[in-house]
């Protein structure tokens, strides 16, 4: 395997589990994701990296539908998503987690992911109005819960939870969309080097056990080249490169990119 | 507001020329028809036409006082101030106490009201608003809805519920005469003030570097304070601005209509509308939007009636459908432009 | 036991219609029960009204217009038109639940800031119209007072009784059956996967639209259903006092019902219950309290006159009420009477040990 250019992918985008085609997000004067044509073949471990503000985050925003583009294509499974409504790709099999702690943070740990569960089961709206709802999908919660290593905080309030659990909390609701690409925004940040390999190797099982196609945006470089199958680079919101990681690490142009600004300085 | 262009004048402009430029043809037809319909109302009463014409403008800067306040505080804090209009009818009220029970002139009133109106803002800012701003705004409407039962209730206690009301100068009462009709000189009194008022408020805040410092914190608190700018100080200095023009307004809307316990409530709700036909973080669009219901409020009788006498269908006729105008161009608004007519995507959403 | 804590809170609704009355008409209360049935229809208007804002986490500030569409429904029906009760009460409702549902569409997804905003102009709206008297139907600022009760009602001496095929009942227990069975039904409500869904909108609407939901299609929901159930105790409201008036759609109804329901605690399903209790009794209470007398009425030593002082009881709630936001805005009296149990009951079982 070789290391690809900018707009350079590994199959047709419309054919990837997840693409996308010359994908821009403006803010006013700022262009965040800037003409970006990515394709995750289905199956695959895909590490995102890049320096702070290189637009990863955006990148998820918009492919998740929270933000809507400036210009290009969304594709998910051979099908254009770009105008789907955000709600609905959960449906199709697309889901994410956030970087920052996003819970309903006054529910129990089993309610946050069994309300998932039960969203999963009804689609975007359910009007069922005559079960109780928490026998409604608590005992895929309950599976969903021990894989990601919180089944003894069943009914600990979410917003009680250390700042790790959170992380695992918010990547266990993902999970409970029942997706077949996940997106997972810095699984790892803010954790203690021992969480850490914890949190690498929950997300290595998810990828190898449910077969699941993993983005993944890291700035743990361990993480990255340990668990990841290819790395795209981006900087300045362009994707400069993409590859297996030790290609990538040793590739002149994500060289420049991190490292230009220093030699400048020099 | 746009941070990067201190000047009024361009905003208006490049404002205007942006909704003129976006304008559908059905748009433009249903203004030319406007302007028609207008024409005719014209030539039929003159006179009448007039005279609601400015009665339109009065009650519009009057509307106009206390939706700046609104919007400027919503802007800059984030809090939708309920309470906005229990400081409006405060100003009334302190407007009666000096003239009507002590005795002392209006001119006094036309400056004291205002200033005890802004001290009553700094005491509700100091002690209620300045712990909600970096909460829910929810939280703040709350709040503020608190303080409005409050001021009304106390009011209610001092003044008693029985409608007020108090003399103008001499200089200040009989008519001007216009020619097609006579305009009571108050009004003309009013329409300047305000517009002297709004004016010094929109120079203050795009001109000087007092406003500028304060719409810096908006944009970003950390840095701004970081500079050595005491924040919270000019948050408290716009409140009691805010409350103070509230405060005149009141004066002036009591100095001509009397004064009742239930004017602050129809007043916020007024400037609600205003607020959000105007587009939430606007103040240009408040002025506009608050000129516009006073005058579609004022004007629709006007034309409504010449059509029903020139064309005899008196279904054209709807009497007293006056009040219920504020609410129909509201929703007309929203349907067509949900962001309100000058209002910035995104923003309070 | 576990029984008992699954089924609490129909437990504690029965409790609560069966020993309102001779609650609040003990002679250490209020010496008299009539407000109890009145009580009875705020909480179901309040409770209603906080399944959208303290369930769904939209504040509405119009929902007296609801309350309205249910009592005029009656009146119109039952005094100008000659129809009987059922028709009134159910186009009422129905047109409750249409308006919230054609205006939520049109308002809902603007934001909460925007919403309550919209909602107390939109209600102003609505007052504005009843407020003419259109085609003579609403009576203006008169409202409906003529002939305004079904014949199945009777008065006798201020007391009202509901004549049934087989018997007699006293209106307080008609009241108490409609107010239970609307209360279980939103009870359910809240259990049910639908409402789950709303709390979670209300927790994180951001993620939970990332998780799957249509969003604005539950707060449409939410809002069609707290209209309905607002017209319905606006039915009741309306034979309660005879007929319709036009205070009911004004803004100070709306704003009561937000009153109560933060007064009471929005996050609970008896904060609303609790916050009416509250709010009617203290404005019953202190506007007919006229000597302080301390220590004890029979031992006075000093005694006050506060008449003039409480009749401003409105003031002292409004006080109140922004320390209940600024402090704790979601759990009010009946949240902090929850933590006042629950510690006591820890020290009770410290003790034992």
């Amino acid at each position: 395997m070789t290391v690809l250019g900018p707009n350079e992918s590994i199959l047709d985008p419309r054919e990837a589990a997840l693409g996308t085609e010359g994908l821009v997000r403006r803010f006013g004067e700022v262009t965040a994701v800037d003409d970006v044509t990515l394709a995750v073949p289905s199956g695959e471990l895909r590490a995102v990296i890049g320096p702070n503000g290189a637009g990863k985050t955006t990148l998820f925003n918009v492919v998740t539908g929270l933000l809507s583009p400036t210009a290009g294509r969304v594709w998910f499974e051979g099908t254009d998503v770009t105008d789907a409504p955000q709600y609905e790709r959960p449906h199709a099999g697309l889901a994410r987690s956030f970087q920052s702690n996003e819970l309903f943070t006054e529910e129990s740990v089993l309610e946050n992911v069994r309300v998932v569960v039960q969203t999963a089961e009804y689609g975007p709206f359910g009007l069922d109005l005559f079960r109780d709802a928490a026998s409604v999908g608590r005992e895929r919660a309950v599976e969903i819960l021990d894989r990601v290593g919180l089944d003894a905080a069943h009914d600990t309030l979410a917003k009680n939870l250390p700042h790790g659990d959170q992380r695992r909390l918010g990547i266990a609701m993902a999970l409970a969309t029942d997706p077949d690409v996940l997106l997972l925004d810095e699984p790892t940040s803010g954790m203690s080097p021992g969480a850490t390999t914890k949190t690498a190797a929950l997300v290595e099982d998810i990828h190898d056990s449910l077969g699941l196609t993993v983005l993944l945006i890291e700035h743990d470089m361990d993480v990255v080249l340990s668990i990841s199958d290819r790395v795209t680079v981006l900087d300045q919101g362009r994707a400069i490169a993409t590859g297996p990681p030790e290609e990538i690490r040793t590739d002149d142009d994500v060289q420049e990119a991190y490292l230009g600004g220093i030699r400048e300085e020099l | 507001m746009n941070g990067n262009d201190p000047s009024f004048a361009r905003e208006a402009t490049d404002a205007v020329r942006g909704r003129l430029g976006s304008l559908t043809p059905a748009a433009w037809a249903l203004l030319v028809i406007s302007l028609a319909v207008l024409a005719f109302a014209f030539a039929v009463r003159p006179g009448l036409f007039v005279d609601n014409a400015i009665g339109g403008l009065v009650y519009g800067m009057i509307l106009v006082m206390i939706a700046l306040g609104l919007s400027l505080i919503l802007g800059l804090m984030g809090v939708v101030n309920f309470a906005h209009g229990a400081l409006f009818m405060l100003g009334a009220y302190f407007a009666y106490q000096v003239v009507g029970a002590m005795g002392l002139s209006f001119w006094a009133a036309l400056v004291v009201a205002p200033v005890a109106v802004g001290a009553v803002g700094l005491a509700m800012e100091v002690t209620v608003l300045r712990r909600i701003y970096d909460q829910d705004p929810i939280i703040g409407l709350l709040a503020t809805f608190g303080l409005t039962l409050m001021v009304q209730e106390a009011v209610r206690a001092v003044w008693g519920a029985a409608p007020l009301g108090f003399d103008v100068p001499r200089a200040l009462q009989g008519g001007t005469d216009l020619g097609v009709t006579t305009v009571g000189t108050f009004r003309i009194f009013t329409v300047l003030v305000a517009t002297v008022a709004v004016v010094a408020v929109y120079l203050l805040i795009s001109r000087t570097d007092f406003g500028l410092t304060v719409r810096a914190g908006v944009q970003d608190d950390e840095m701004t304070e970081f500079l050595g700018v005491d924040l919270p100080l000019r948050f408290t200095a716009m409140f009691c601005l805010g409350a103070a023009i509230a405060g005149l307004g009141g004066v002036l809307r009591a100095a001509e209509s009397g004064l009742g316990t239930g004017m602050g409530q129809t007043f916020v709700i007024l400037a609600f509308v205003v607020v959000v036909v105007g587009g939430v973080g606007s103040l240009f669009g408040s002025v506009v939007s608050g000129i516009l219901i006073g005058e579609a409020t004022f004007m629709t009788p006007v034309v409504l009636t010449a059509l029903s006498a020139a064309t005899g269908v008196a279904a054209f006729d709807v009497s007293g459908i006056q009040g219920l105008v504020p609410y129909l161009v509201m929703i007309t608004v929203l349907l067509v432009r949900p962001r309100g007519l000058f209002g910035e995507e995104g923003l309070m959403e | 036991m576990s029984a008992l804590s699954r089924y609490r809170v129909p437990v504690g609704l029965l409790v609560l219609v069966v020993a309102l009355r001779p609650v609040v008409a003990h002679q250490w209360l209020l010496g008299f029960g009539q407000i109890a049935t009145s009580m009875l229809i705020w909480m179901l208007f309040v409770a209603a009204f906080n399944l959208l804002f303290g369930f769904t986490g939209l504040l509405s500030f119009g929902h007296a217009m609801f309350f309205g569409f249910g009592m005029y429904g009656v009146a119109i029906a039952v005094a100008r038109l000659d129809l009987p009760f059922v028709v009134g009460a159910v186009v009422g409702v129905a047109f409750a639940a249409a308006f919230g549902n054609l205006l939520g569409r049109l308002i809902v997804e603007k934001g909460e800031i925007y919403f309550a905003m919209l909602t107390l102009a939109v209600g102003e709206a609505v007052y504005f119209v009843v407020n003419r008297n259109p085609l003579g139907l609403t009576g203006g600022s008169n409202g409906i007072s003529q002939n305004a009760l079904p014949p199945w009602v009777e008065t006798f001496r201020g007391q009202k009784s509901v004549v049934l095929p087989f018997a007699e009942v006293e209106w307080y227990w008609v009241v108490a059956v409609v107010f239970l069975l609307c209360m279980l039904a939103l009870w359910q409500l809240l259990r049910s996967p639908f409402g789950r869904s709303l709390v979670a909108v209300r927790e994180n609407e951001g993620l939970a639209r990332a998780m799957g939901m249509n969003v604005d299609r539950y707060k449409i929901a939410s809002f069609t259903a707290s209209g309905a159930l607002a017209s319905i105790a606006g039915v009741l409201l309306e034979i309660n006092t005879q007929g319709a008036s036009i205070e009911t759609f004004g803004v100070l109804t709306s704003g009561d019902a937000v009153l109560m329901a933060v007064l009471g605690g929005v996050n609970y399903f008896f904060g609303p219950v609790a916050g009416v209790f509250v709010w009617q009794f203290t404005a019953e209470y202190l506007s007919s309290f006229r000597m302080l007398n301390l220590p004890t009425t029979e031992l006075a030593l000093v005694s006050v006159d506060v008449s003039g002082v409480l009749q401003h009881w409105r003031f002292l709630l409004g006080a109140l009420f922004v320390a209940v936001v600024l402090l704790s805005p979601k759990d009010g009296v009946w949240g902090a009477l929850r933590d006042g149990v629950r510690v006591a009951a820890a020290r009770f079982r410290e003790v034992r040990r």
